[in-house]
């Protein structure tokens, strides 16, 4: 059992450089029990490479890392147990069965269960049907689903998903989302996730970390990052062909004075638009450019 | 290392690797093929050719000669009503192979003329080598007297070892090689590549565990090759096999071993498949020809003979023939076991040098 009150994560000045290159910067964060923890940014920020560093794949160059309570470094040996991987870019091997691969890799952390710990895990992914079906024959986000399996079957308390969702069609998208809440809140297991989805990190994070440039900008609940912007709406139009994009807490009145000023410099106001600000609206705040996953 | 955790994972690895209909094709098929083109080609003694036989003499001799050729082992008579200019001119053209005229000679005696191309040298000379032997033959025979010499060829081999059984343990040996280095080589380079060999790393599981478990199931593959490529060679084509064949296992688990190192060396050296590909095939081809899989290597030139004594598939080839066709025991096997386990240990030590997982 885990002791109460102690992080899952706690993540303290963490860098790695790559050459000249620094790919993540002084990092530091923690992760409570039970959470789901989201780092957003776009491709290249060092999600990856953080994950990484945490799950005991990279070395750190500096600082901290720890999970459960035990270093990560320099035995990772010692939390890999603990911890469920997905990888972005797992290939899988071909000519095993979805089950004969989570019994596989039952055994590979000595279990003697396999056949009920692949049962558990392909329910709680939802690939029951694909049991017997060779990983090669799957489509992508089947095949994914079964790397989020083989992350499960040894049942760890901290599961890592490195961009789960990427390259899925948006249907796949939100089944893996499902799964995503069903392990996180059913099952009740702490979930690391990185994402260039802004909208993913806002759906399924408890709290989400954005990062840019091998730093973390902002840290909070998504209700809390969005709130920061201090408006309730945004408003967002095209003014002679320039793009024009405010926050204001009273949409009807900032819109007629849009409009008003607009009117009294005579030009021509197209594709208005008025809704609540959004995760990409804290980043364009922050970072003064346009999120691009 | 854990005992039961390396015996799932080689379950998991053999199940892979027969799922893949092209190792089956490699490790199995391949070989029946080739053993079986290759003993419709050399398999049978070489046929001397067609004498054309006119018989103009009709004297005893004459008969005699015609009947003694009949009874020559590859060689067919055939009586045609031809003409010997027309038969000159198709044996010129290839039409035809030779012609035997016989005549009736001044006194008592036959004359007997031979025509042939010099096109084809080799099949000319034996025939004029066989028309000869039967002319002095019957020749000495009307003589009455005792020969002075008589000659009896003898093959050295004494079970009298035919090219098919020469062939079946060149086939194993080379079968075994190629399943070896290229199955190590190309699935290492893939692992690592796919990224697999890094989401194993995130088990407790060591990897070395899981290579073992790799050339363990490499290693049933090879016995299987044994087995399987022995019984077909038996049924198909009637190939004696020595009481002693069972020295073959560790003659084939030897060499298997060494090839699987081999393999491992280039997937440790190289990260393309592609280039893995052809690397094996650099590799693996010279050695095929130059190591008496397919022809004695005492048949080949004095330098050719050389090269194969470096070789470690010459070794594999060689203990194989001696234990399965030529009735030869362990013990006479024993440096052949020697070179392939110490060309083990040597590639081992280069291949943990430069190893990498990532």
């Amino acid at each position: 059992m885990i002791a109460t009150g102690m992080n899952a994560i706690t993540v303290d000045g963490l860098t790695k450089r790559y050459g000249e290159h620094v790919a993540v910067d002084g990092i530091s964060f923690h992760v409570e029990q039970g959470e789901a923890f989201g780092i957003l940014g776009p491709n290249g920020a060092g999600k990856t490479t953080t994950l990484e560093m945490i799950e005991g794949l990279r070395k750190p160059d500096a600082g901290e890392v720890s999970v459960l309570g035990k270093p990560v470094w320099p035995d990772p040996r010692s939390v890999q147990g603990r911890i469920g991987v997905q990888l972005q870019s797992t290939s899988l091997f071909d000519k095993l069965t979805a089950r004969e691969l989570l019994m596989l890799f039952a055994r590979f952390y000595d279990r003697k269960d396999g056949a009920e710990r692949a049962a558990t895990a392909l329910a709680l992914v939802g690939l029951e049907a694909k049991a017997d079906a060779y990983a090669d024959s799957m489509s992508g986000g089947q095949q994914q689903r079964l790397a989020i399996a083989l992350a499960l079957v040894h049942d760890p308390d901290v599961v890592f998903l490195d961009e789960p969702t990427t390259g899925l069609d948006p249907q796949a998208r939100h089944n893996l989302w499902d799964v995503i809440r069903a392990i996180n809140v059913d099952a009740g297991k702490t979930v690391v996730l990185t994402t260039h989805y802004l909208e993913e990190a806002e759906q399924l994070c408890d709290r989400v970390a954005i990062m840019d440039e091998a730093r973390i900008i902002a840290l909070d609940t998504p209700a809390g990052l969005i709130a920061s912007l201090g408006a309730d709406v945004r408003i967002a139009y095209t003014e002679d062909g320039r793009e024009q994009i405010s926050y204001a807490h009273d949409a009807q009145a900032a819109v007629l004075e849009a409009l008003e000023q607009a009117k009294v410099r005579g030009t021509r106001v197209e594709g208005l638009s008025v809704r609540g600000p959004s995760l990409e609206d804290v980043f364009l705040k922050l970072t003064g450019r346009e999120f691009r996953g | 290392m854990n005992a039961g955790r390396i015996g799932a994972t080689t379950v998991a690895q053999l199940k892979m690797m027969f799922r893949r209909r092209i190792t089956l094709f490699w490790s199995l098929v391949f070989p029946m093929i080739l053993m079986t083109l290759l003993g419709l080609l050399f398999g049978r003694s070489i046929d001397a050719g067609t004498i054309t036989v006119i018989d103009a003499a009709h004297t005893p001799a004459s008969t005699a000669m015609v009947r003694a050729l009949g009874q020559t082992t590859g060689v067919t008579v055939k009586h045609d009503q031809t003409e010997v200019t027309s038969a000159q001119r198709q044996i010129r053209n290839g039409d035809r192979e030779a012609l035997l005229v016989l005549r009736a000679g001044p006194g008592a005696t036959t004359a007997a003329q031979l025509y042939y191309s010099n096109a084809s040298a080799t099949q000319a000379g034996i025939l004029k080598g066989i028309v000869s032997g039967v002319a002095s033959q019957v020749s000495l025979a009307a003589t009455g007297s005792p020969p002075a010499v008589t000659y009896r060829p003898t093959s050295v081999d004494s079970s009298a070892l035919s090219y098919i059984d020469f062939l079946l343990p060149g086939i194993l040996a080379l079968s075994i090689m190629i399943s070896a280095v290229i199955g190590l080589s190309t699935v290492l380079v893939a692992w690592r590549k796919r990224g697999i060999l890094r989401r194993l790393k995130l088990t407790p599981m060591p990897l070395s565990e899981f290579l073992v478990s790799r050339i363990a199931a490499s290693l049933a593959l090879a016995l299987l090759q044994v087995v399987v490529l022995i019984a077909f060679g038996r049924i198909v084509f009637g190939i004696h096999i020595s009481g002693t064949a069972w020295a073959a296992i560790p003659i084939a688990l030897a060499g298997a071993l060494c090839f699987l190192v081999m393999g491992f060396t280039v997937g440790s050296l190289v990260s393309e498949p592609e280039t893995a590909d052809a690397v094996t095939n650099v590799i693996t081809n010279p050695m095929m020809f130059l190591s008496g899989t397919f022809f004695p290597v005492s048949a080949m030139p004095h330098v050719v003979q050389q090269i194969a004594r470096v070789l470690p598939l010459y070794y594999m080839a060689n203990g194989l023939r001696d234990t399965i066709v030529r009735n030869q025991g362990l013990t006479h096997v024993l440096p052949d076991l020697g070179v392939l386990l110490a060309v083990t240990g040597v590639l081992a030590v280069v291949s943990l040098r430069t190893f990498r997982w990532e």
